[in-house]
């Protein structure tokens, strides 16, 4: 339970010669819900490619269950951000979420079991009913069910989503975070988010990114980490802690 | 028509037009969601370089313009992996290099005598026996190979980044469907000819895919219309005594208009759904 399901170790990412990511050092233990916050441009997708092993680190190790993330990346169940998908694609809600099914190094033939489990994932969901819809013809929040039901089928032990709330309305991401808290009984789930109140009851701990990583575990997300200068620039809306406001990161750099 | 079912050649032709109309409908729908269409004109005019090549050489067409086709399609595949938003130059480049090529080795060729146009126009009238045989082994393995690995070619086409990650060899998958792609022009040119082998590639696949689901049925579906477009161009040729190839793609042009108009006056729906 307690040893690190994510070790990254002073991990430098730069992008044409422009330094992205410096010297970042996380450490995330099995069964956390953990927040990316950040400016745009500050390297959380970036940080996201390379725990996925899209992209290489130019110095610095990162270990996924131990291994390095081009082979742990089976164990990953990945939800990019909407935007990135070609939206007017002819494609059925189910053959998007078997996508998911697409194994390591296998040849993909589906058997009856991945049918199966592309079912289910869309039952967990409550998008059975939309299986035969054209992706196009759903809504934003639909739409991302759909991208979580196809990380879902991957039957991942940790679970990332990038922007998942960009699109949807606020009753919408009231739904989507108590669906992520459920699923966090099993699964260590990352959240990139521009959105606030996925800090409110539901994560366990905040990483905030801007070129470095400061990460606070949920035992800081308190007036004490505003007085060590530790923090992090954006708004912070925390129940019972209403309206925040952190101040920028002391050590910028 | 049916009366004319009784020479070899009509009956040739309706042959050739109907494998290349499961060609248009499996490869021409890959070709179109994933917007390859100018990679697809491009190395069916490059393919004019094999022609040069096949007859040159004494060699057969299929033998020499399957070739080169192939080896400009991996080509430009290399360079669309490596670049995928300048590829379009490149493309273009190769594009005019295959068309000259072709002149260069068909002016050098002795007795040259081969008719210009039936490769530029097709000759689906004329198509011999052999090529008959050509066309219907490479079309049962084009479909074969597209089939079996459909999830994979849907896969990468959707969503490359996420195929990556559930370990899908993107880059040889890739490599394999523009070969399928090569192998398609060149069956297709010997129907419609390589200037309008796009169009046949293209015209169906994107009226049908307005009206589909998903991808397996818009290629039933755009199969079906290149079947209609191919024999109802080839009866106005054989009926008229006009070009085959030009007839069957106004018979598709028509169609596309006609679909436009339809989806101006019928098809108003698709607001931006959030």
């Amino acid at each position: 339970m307690n040893d690190p399901i994510i070790e990254v170790s002073h991990v430098y990412f730069s992008y044409n010669g422009a330094p992205v990511l410096s010297d970042v050092s996380l450490n995330i233990r099995k069964k956390e819900f953990v927040a990316f916050i950040g400016p745009n441009g500050g390297g959380k997708t970036t940080l996201i490619k390379l725990l996925l092993g899209i992209l290489k680190p130019d110095r610095g190790t990162i270990k996924i269950m131990g291994q390095p993330p081009a082979k742990a990346a089976y164990h990953i169940g990945y939800v990019p951000q909407d935007v990135s998908i070609n939206k007017s694609f002819p494609i059925s809600v189910m053959d998007v979420v078997l996508m998911g099914r697409l194994q390591f190094h296998r040849w993909s033939r589906l058997s009856k079991k991945d049918r199966i489990a592309a079912k289910n994932a869309l039952e967990s969901l409550e998008m059975i009913e939309f299986q035969n819809r054209k992706i196009d013809d759903l809504s934003g929040g639909q739409r991302e069910r759909v991208f979580i039901a196809r990380a879902l089928a991957t039957e991942p032990d940790i679970l990332f989503l990038d922007e998942p709330t960009a699109n949807i309305d606020s009753q919408g991401r009231t739904d989507l975070y108590a669906l992520l808290k459920e699923l966090n009984k099993t699964k260590t789930i990352f959240v990139v988010s521009h959105d606030t109140m996925v800090l409110s009851s539901y994560v366990t701990s905040v990483a905030c990114v801007n070129k470095n990583v400061h990460y606070h575990d949920d035992a800081e997300i308190t007036e004490e980490m505003l007085d060590m200068g530790y923090h992090c620039p954006v708004e912070l809306i925390a129940h019972g802690i209403p309206h925040r406001i952190l101040k920028t990161h002391g050590d910028d750099s | 028509m049916i009366e004319a079912l009784q020479f070899e050649f009509i009956r040739n032709a309706v042959i050739a037009g109907c494998f290349a109309s499961l060609i248009c409908g499996v490869i021409g729908s890959f070709v179109v969601v994933n917007r390859l269409v100018f990679l697809a004109g491009g190395i069916a005019h490059a393919a004019f370089g094999g022609i040069g090549i096949a007859f040159f050489f004494g060699i057969p067409y299929m033998v020499g313009t399957l070739g080169f086709s192939l080896i400009a399609a991996m080509i430009m595949t290399a360079v669309v992996i490596k670049n995928k938003s300048r590829a379009d130059t490149f493309i273009g480049i190769l594009w005019a290099v295959g068309m000259a090529t072709g002149i260069i080795l068909l002016d050098m060729t002795p007795g040259y005598n081969v008719n210009l146009m039936s490769f530029l126009f097709g000759s689906i009238l004329a198509v011999p026996g052999s090529d008959i045989v050509w066309m219907i082994g490479l079309s049962v393995f084009s479909i074969s190979a597209a089939i079996f690995f459909y999830r994979d070619l849907l896969a990468i086409s959707y969503d490359d980044e996420f195929a990556r990650l559930r370990g899908v060899p993107v880059n040889l998958i890739y490599f394999l469907f523009i070969g399928l792609i090569a192998v398609s022009i060149v069956i297709i040119i010997r129907v419609v000819g390589l200037i309008l082998v796009i169009a046949l590639l293209t015209i169906p696949p994107y009226i049908a895919e307005k009206y589909v689901k998903s991808l397996a049925q818009m290629m039933v579906f755009s199969t079906l219309l290149a079947v209609v477009f191919n024999l109802s161009g080839l009866w106005i040729a054989y009926t008229y005594n006009l070009t085959s190839g030009a007839t069957i793609i106004l018979v598709a042009a028509a169609a596309f208009f006609i679909s436009m108009i339809f989806d101006f006056f019928f098809l108003n729906k698709h607001p931006e759904s959030t």
